[in-house]
């Protein structure tokens, strides 16, 4: 009986149920035709096994946006990590200087956020292994494109060349944006590394001058000062992630032993007793003057905390200057002032953000035009007025600049030397850096154990 | 001949038929009609899932790394053997075991306990129900920035509570040594009310007969509860095992919300987060697929006992 009144229903259901699966099933092949057609590669499946990947969608989208009838006819997609704070303030500016200059080019600027690049990084590789690559990205030049080897998109004629940009970059912004014979990057801005960046009023109780501090010896007697004389944390140090025990690992590495034993390790020939002994100064640091919940606090939580009087001084690259900026009650030259990192005054401790291109590049003509734009000084000008580093170029009128940045591109233009930066990516290849992290991880962010430290250091970069 | 009815909508096999009619039949057969019912779910489940399995080994095979496609024409298990040869992976393996057992394990234990309590017909128990639960609405990404302040050596609550016992402040966190403990008591505190829920359900579908029974026969409560009521337990425990150990798979990424970034703090490093360090930063793809590999072996390790003892006791 029941059978009698079925088919009818079940009849229409079924039609439903096979349209459904119709569309289904042209839904699948139309995502991986779409990866797999970009690049003609056999991942295809990646894309399609890989939950997550929104992103893939997306790629197959672009081509069809042209048509506007201007000379832009594929749409530009960048990505980079700016995804909140002055970062974000920054790009946007940059974003809409150059939309004012190319109002006709179609245009995605993705924001992929996360601390320290993480979230970026996998996209980008991602999309690239899938065959899928984006017009360019924002990432740290120099070892860093080592992962990108084989495929990045060489701007030397078309950009370098044709904008002149090797005349009025600095040298060795074009040094380390040149990577296995090709240009595929444009340099953005740089930060500075070797700042001591310290709270004037806490300096003052502990009768601590700054002018004094020209050696690690100095800042050592600095710190005890603060620590006897006050009931404020002599330094904040985040060690949420061991990145920043390395960079200050490397900074105490090039004041006591000099810079040329810093980059003697970095190139793989490192003094084993200098690298014990400024481990063991990083060890007494870290023991006695910094904050106890130094273990769940980020950079910016320290910041925070010396902001609010509870931290003398603190060791970060120049970014910490625009969260110091965020906040009107916290001034330069008032309230907060900075130094170059004790011993290491005439040198500048070098990083760069920079725009790079990867090979099969989706929209060659709309890519070259933008890194075109990126060394622009409009564009050097804009981004890092609001992101707190400095322009690459070497002819931008310091008038143009804020009072900190100003200041800072001074040093970067008249330094005596800059060695690259080591947490960073310029200094050492992403495999080399994770194991430099890996060691600091292990030894150096309690329990303490220096030689290991100093072994698994240098066999991080011996290869 | 009660057989006949049955086989009445199938044709006797002696009688000739056309193609077409052989189609019809066929697509008239119930599993043919049924399929677009269970062949979807079949289809994507395979896709997803088992697809992304044999991918994953089919990856792991190869020497894949950096930009270049896979070359699947030299397969060999070498990602197997030099996995073990990292330091980094047998303590990522250890601790992720560690995880799975101990959170498993004391989840159930509390869930259990919590729901026997519960179920003595206290006062406001649907709101002490909800609150217990609550913590388990929470994304990982809220909680692990809540544990990060409640564990903060200066002004966290934990802290607060340690000094007040006497015990003095403990870096939570930043101590290897207790790190991973301290992450997998904040695992714990989520999980837990959700056990409490799939055992309260349990305890609620088992007869009062049983409880008075118990008792007429001069049993005490205590007894009643490990001999009896207890072991009746044993499906909802399957069930609540099983889902608790996919959460414990997923601290990924209440451990990357802990950090912010792949690398997650000292002593507490998982398989998981070892992978995607591996994959996602290094591109060693080979590499962490055979890493991915190890994971599912163990994951079904430490299910396979209990599931195969469930199996001969019938209750699966």
């Amino acid at each position: 009986m029941a059978d009698n009144d079925r088919p009818d229903v079940s009849t229409d259901r079924r039609k439903y149920m096979a349209a459904l699966g119709a569309g289904i099933a042209a839904g699948v092949a139309g995502c991986s035709g779409g990866d797999g057609g970009d690049g003609g590669s056999t991942s295809s499946g990646d894309g399609g096994s890989d939950g997550s990947d929104g992103s893939g969608g997306d790629g197959g989208s672009t081509s069809s946006d042209g048509g506007s009838g201007s000379q832009w006819d594929t749409q530009l997609e960048v990505l980079h990590g700016w995804a909140g704070g002055d970062g974000e303030a920054a790009v946007n500016a940059l974003i809409d200087a150059f939309k004012s200059e190319y109002p006709d080019m179609p245009t995605k600027f993705q924001a992929v956020g996360a601390s320290a690049n993480v979230n970026l990084n996998a996209t980008i590789l991602r999309r690239m292994v899938n065959g899928n690559p984006m017009s360019s990205f924002a990432n740290w030049p120099g070892n860093n494109l080592e992962r990108y080897r084989g495929n990045l998109m060489d701007l030397e004629a078309d950009v370098w060349e044709a904008e002149g940009y090797k005349d009025v970059m600095q040298d060795r912004a074009v040094e380390l944006c040149t990577f296995n014979d090709q240009i595929p990057a444009v340099p953005l801005g740089s930060h500075r590394m070797n700042n001591l960046f310290y709270n004037i009023a806490a300096f003052e109780e502990a009768g601590v001058d700054p002018e004094s501090l020209n050696d690690m010896p100095s800042l050592m007697d600095a710190l005890d000062a603060i620590k006897s004389e006050t009931d404020i944390a002599p330094m904040g140090q985040a060690m949420v992630a061991p990145w920043t025990v390395l960079q200050l690992w490397a900074q105490v590495l090039q004041s006591q032993a000099g810079v040329d034993a810093y980059m003697n390790y970095i190139e793989g020939n490192g003094d084993r007793q200098a690298i014990v002994d400024s481990l063991e100064l990083v060890k007494e640091i870290q023991q006695n003057y910094i904050t106890n919940d130094a273990s769940t606090s980020s950079f910016t939580d320290m910041g925070g905390k010396m902001i609010a009087g509870e931290v003398a001084c603190m060791h970060q690259g120049n970014w910490l200057a625009g969260q110091f900026r965020t906040d009107d009650s916290f001034n330069f030259e008032e309230h907060w002032d900075w130094i170059p990192f004790p011993g290491t005054e005439g040198t500048y401790g070098y990083h760069i953000d920079a725009i790079v291109a990867p090979a099969n590049n989706p929209s060659p003509e709309e890519t070259i035009a933008w890194e075109k734009f990126v060394g622009t000084t409009d564009a050097q000008v804009a981004f890092n007025n609001l992101k707190g580093s400095v322009p690459l170029r070497t002819d931008v009128d310091s008038s143009q600049l804020g009072d900190f940045i100003a200041l800072t591109y001074e040093d970067l233009t008249s330094s005596d030397r800059y060695p690259p930066t080591i947490a960073h990516g310029l200094a050492v290849t992403p495999e080399e850096m994770g194991n430099c992290k890996t060691a600091m991880s292990e030894n150096m962010m309690g329990p303490y154990d220096v030689e290991a430290a100093a072994d698994a250091l240098l066999s991080a970069v011996s290869n | 001949m009660g057989t006949t009815d049955t086989t009445e909508s199938t044709t006797p096999a002696t009688e000739e038929v056309g193609w077409e009619t052989k189609v019809r039949y066929f697509l008239n057969n119930d599993l043919v009609r049924s399929s677009p019912y269970w062949g979807i779910p079949f289809l994507l489940m395979g896709i997803a899932v088992y697809g992304g399995i044999g991918f994953n080994t089919a990856i792991s095979l190869t020497d894949a790394r950096g930009l270049q496609s896979p070359d699947y024409t030299n397969l060999d298990f070498e990602m197997y053997t030099q996995v073990f040869e990292s330091s980094a992976f047998l303590s990522a393996a250890q601790n992720n075991l560690v995880l799975l057992v101990v959170f498993t394990t004391v989840c159930l234990l509390l869930g259990l306990f919590l729901a026997v309590l519960l179920d003595q017909g206290i006062r406001h128990e649907n709101t002490v129900q909800t609150i217990y639960l609550l913590p388990m609405a929470l994304s990982f990404v809220i909680t692990a920035q809540v544990w990060l302040w409640l564990y903060n050596y200066d002004v966290g609550l934990m802290n607060i509570i340690t000094r007040g016992i006497g015990i003095g402040p403990v870096d939570w966190i930043g101590n290897p040594s207790i790190a991973l403990g301290s992450v997998i008591f904040a695992l714990i505190w989520q999980f837990s009310g959700y056990t409490m829920v799939v055992y309260l359900a349990g305890l609620r579908s088992l007869p009062d007969d049983q409880f008075e029974a118990a008792r007429v026969d001069g049993a005490s409560t205590l007894t009643t509860y490990i001999k009896i009521i207890i072991p009746q337990l044993k499906e909802a425990s399957v069930s609540a095992a099983v889902v608790l150990m996919v959460f414990a798979l997923k601290a990924f990424t209440f451990l990357y919300s802990l950090t912010g970034r792949y690398r997650p703090p000292n002593g507490t490093d998982i398989l998981a987060t070892l992978m995607v360090r591996q994959a996602f930063k290094l591109g060693k793809w080979a590499y962490s697929a055979a890493i991915a590999t190890y994971l599912l072996i163990l994951a079904l390790g430490v299910i396979a006992p209990y599931l195969y003892y469930q199996y001969r006791q019938g209750s699966l």
